[in-house]
């Protein structure tokens, strides 16, 4: 595959719409399902995701000339699993307040099939510059699904938001269970791709 | 074959440069990391016995370190509680050897500062001294005493035990009796929204007030946790008047000899907290009743 020839800002929106992780490219399945269960949540493990991934994205683009194609799996695993310690180690010894929440969120992502993948498809092929913004837009897109998940199973599972309580009741404690983030991950799915074939039945109509 | 070879080369510097810096990076942070751990300790006792920054501790408030060590001598195993004591004016520590069914074997004297003694490799260099060849030691554990004024307030006990994924790290805060004062989560790497529940107030508040009898056959239900319970629990999130004083005191009464209701999804982590909870309080009981009856029969001049 070429390099890209998309600009910049189309490949930040790429990430977030039309090549979504979750919800489009049905990648990082497992905490999509597992950890979505609050908008903090959510929020907590888009932002470590968002900063690997850049992270990452950069210093394979940095150094791609130099793997030797056999062995690029592994490096790319020991690439994120480096970003992980570094990001850590920092986060434990200088902002001990971020780490008491974000640690076991930032120790999660080393199996993260999304992190990888981009690695593989975008960044070794790839400018720094142009995977600095692909990998900020994937980071965004996962942070942003996963809030979006997280905002309706946390709404009616728990009836609050962010913790705070919204509703007072609890309308169906099934959206907190990991089964109910299939099923919403099923329908979220099933949404944009609707979104796609309107859009586009739109433009043939043009 | 200089396919391999190029692979195995590639491979192993990839490793050797992946592993230095991140032995670079530890190098850097382990001394910030293990302040921000100290810190962390402090204000987790203190939270535990109930005091905030709104609340502050008392000045008389004094926090006791007991150190366990298990000491070997060819084949025969004895337990050493290494424990502060009274020397005049200042304090010292003694070594008090135990044998595995409780009997005292001997007192040494161990040549260590109390400040000195919160490192443990300032305490086995002491021990060293003291305790020589052949004889071996371990370090086992750590129970830190509250004591406020001439009265004892309050046992603290960092423990750790498996969780669902790797180990549940913990501090208890046990009263002279003890009954549970509260309990308090410090690391573990259980899943966000499942197990990490587990440091969430409506779980590990479940644990305060139960009495020694209750712990011994504690057990986790798999029932909902009622939602007038929950709100109970979440202390935090209390408002005025959000609970009479008589409401507080039906619904202690009424949880306080009721089994802990396990986390949505996450049966197996909150098995292995109150397991291991379980497991941490009946043994630090037992060994605790074996060392008062050795120190007050030796009459050693304990600061705690």
């Amino acid at each position: 595959m070429a390099p890209t020839t998309k600009t910049n800002k189309e490949l930040f929106v790429n990430g977030i719409l039309n090549e979504n992780p979750i919800f489009r490219l049905a990648l990082s399945m497992c905490p999509a399902v597992g950890i979505s269960t609050s908008v903090m949540n959510g929020l907590l493990l888009g932002i470590a995701v968002l900063f690997v991934q850049v992270f990452s994205s950069c210093t394979i683009a940095l150094i791609k000339d130099y793997i030797h194609p056999r062995i690029r799996i592994p490096t790319y695993t020991l690439t994120i699993a480096t970003w992980v310690t570094v990001i850590d180690l920092v986060l434990a010894a200088y902002v001990p307040v971020a780490y008491k929440a974000m640690g076991i969120f930032v120790k999660l992502i080393v199996a993260f099939a999304i992190i990888t993948m981009r690695l593989e498809m975008f960044a070794c092929k790839n400018t720094v510059t142009a995977s600095f913004w692909d990998g900020l837009g994937m980071g965004l897109g996962f942070m942003f699904a996963m809030m979006t998940l997280g905002f309706v199973r946390e709404l009616l599972g728990m009836g609050t938001l962010l913790g705070y309580d919204i509703l007072g009741f609890r309308p169906l404690l099934f959206f907190a269970l990991p089964a109910a983030g299939f099923f919403l991950v099923g329908l979220m799915m099933a949404m944009f791709n609707y979104i796609e074939v309107v859009y586009n039945r739109r433009k043939k109509g043009l | 074959m200089k396919q391999i070879l190029r692979i195995t080369i590639g491979l192993t510097i990839s490793c050797l440069i992946a592993g230095s810096i991140m032995g670079l990076v530890f190098t850097i942070t382990a001394k910030a990391k293990k302040h921000n751990e100290h810190l962390n300790v402090q204000e987790t006792m203190l939270a535990l016995l109930g005091y905030t920054k709104a609340n502050p501790a008392p000045s008389d408030l004094r926090f006791h370190s007991v150190y366990r060590y298990i000491i070997e001598d060819g084949e025969a195993k004895y337990i050493g509680y290494m424990v502060p004591v009274k020397k005049g004016a200042t304090e010292g520590y003694e070594l008090v050897v135990i044998n595995l069914a409780g009997k005292f074997v001997e007192k040494l004297e161990v040549p260590i500062s109390p400040e000195a003694a919160i490192e443990e490799g300032e305490r086995e260099t002491a021990l060293k001294t003291v305790l020589r060849h052949p004889k071996t030691f371990t370090y086992a554990d750590t129970t830190i005493i509250a004591r406020l004024g001439d009265k004892q307030l309050a046992y603290l006990l960092p423990g750790e035990f498996p969780g669902f994924k790797t180990f549940i790290s913990v501090m208890l805060a046990l009263d002279p009796n003890f009954k549970i004062l509260g309990l308090e989560i410090m690391e573990h790497e259980e899943d966000p929204g499942l197990g990490a529940e587990i440091e969430q107030e409506y779980f590990k508040n479940q644990f305060k007030g139960k009495s020694f009898e209750k712990v011994k056959r504690l057990k986790v239900i798999k029932e909902p946790l009622p939602d007038k319970y929950k709100r109970y629990l979440e202390t935090k999130k209390w408002k005025k008047g959000m609970f009479s004083e008589q409401e507080i005191e039906s619904i202690r009464s009424k949880y306080q000899d009721h089994d802990i209701y396990a986390l949505t999804g996450a049966t197996i982590s909150s098995r292995s907290v109150t397991n291991g909870v379980k497991n941490i309080i009946k043994k630090f009981a037992y060994r605790m009743g074996k060392l008062n009856k050795v120190i007050a029969s030796q009459h050693i001049a304990v600061t705690f």
